[in-house]
């Protein structure tokens, strides 16, 4: 795909994303019941678990594309990596800082040093690495190479986030909906969140088209950089 | 209706003298309430949940915005460079 191409896909898909969280947002105050114990702040759940969901496909996507780059060492594979965990990041951020307004109802705490939230804010600050290690090494193709060990150590974190509140006495929900005997949420929430879920991550594969695209254009531009530069000497 | 320059610093004292009149007032009606009923603090207590679902809806659209702002601005720049 070119990248106009990738451009118009990137914004389509990204326009759909914003409309859907807003479809989102009004089926969650005005269309699904109000869970029974937990009351109004349950709702926070149709925004934190997509967005949990989004950074952990995030930076999968981010580890499977790196793991690649290290391999073929095809550039197109490193600028998908650095896409996927920007996003990633956004995502991420917004799940730890939806989540602890929940905990705060439901614990009566923002924050508590169990093994979920741990991991996962240990996830935020690998990755905060990986952009780090990127622009801290003075050749940017060693830098590159580096940032891609850190995304794939990184999502090794993320089957221990999910299998964490079953192997280890956690404050933290169980699981409703991944888990082998089947989803466990009402009908209406069920619905909700799925739906929520695919808005969450159209939203991404639409602004990682875009991002995509703006590392696409990035290259092209040092390309022709690199080009001027060996004509004029 | 636009403040002029002159009264604008009368408005923002007028704003901070009422948000503390607000907050002064607030403490004495939980004085007054009885402290051994369970309906005791209820009202607040159950506003605060809609508060952090509100804050909480507005995090992920303020940071899904704040990144789609910085592709776009960014696209836009290198667009511009490779026009050069």
């Amino acid at each position: 795909m070119s990248i106009s191409g990738m451009r118009r896909a990137g914004t389509t898909l990204a326009v759909l994303g914003l409309l859907g969280l807003v479809g989102v947002y009004w089926l969650s105050f005005f269309w699904v019941p109000t869970e029974a114990t937990q009351g109004i702040a349950q709702r926070i759940f149709y925004v934190h678990v997509p967005a949990a969901w989004t950074a952990f496909l995030a930076f999968g996507l981010s580890a499977l594309t790196s793991g690649m780059y290290l391999w073929l060492r095809d550039e197109r594979l490193d600028r998908a990596a650095l896409a996927a965990a920007e996003g990633g990041m956004v995502f991420a951020t917004i799940m730890l800082m939806t989540g602890p307004l929940w905990g705060k109802i439901a614990w009566g705490t923002f924050w508590t040093w169990e093994p979920r939230l741990t991991l996962t804010l240990l996830l935020w600050f690998i990755f905060l690495g990986y952009f780090m290690v990127r622009s801290s090494t003075e050749n940017p193709e060693k830098g590159k190479r580096f940032a891609a060990v850190v995304a794939i150590v990184g999502a090794l974190d993320i089957p221990f986030i999910h299998l964490s509140v079953l192997w280890f006495r956690s404050l933290h929900p169980q699981p409703v909906v991944v888990k082998p005997e089947g989803p466990t949420l009402p009908g209406d929430m069920l619905t909700l969140l799925l739906t929520s879920l695919a808005v969450f991550t159209v939203l991404f594969f639409g602004l990682f088209l875009l991002r995509y695209a703006l590392e696409g254009l990035r290259a092209g531009l040092d390309e022709r950089t690199r080009r001027v530069s060996a004509l004029s000497t | 209706m636009m403040i002029p320059m002159t009264t604008r610093p009368y408005a923002l004292l007028q704003l901070v003298a009422v948000t503390l009149l607000v907050l002064a007032t607030s403490e004495p009606a939980w004085a007054q309430e009885m402290p051994g009923l369970p309906s005791s603090g209820l009202a607040q207590q159950s506003l605060r949940p809609y508060w952090h679902v509100f804050i909480a809806y507005a995090i992920a659209i303020v940071l899904v915005l704040g990144w789609v702002v910085s592709i776009s601005r960014r696209l836009k720049d290198v667009e511009e460079r490779l026009k050069e």
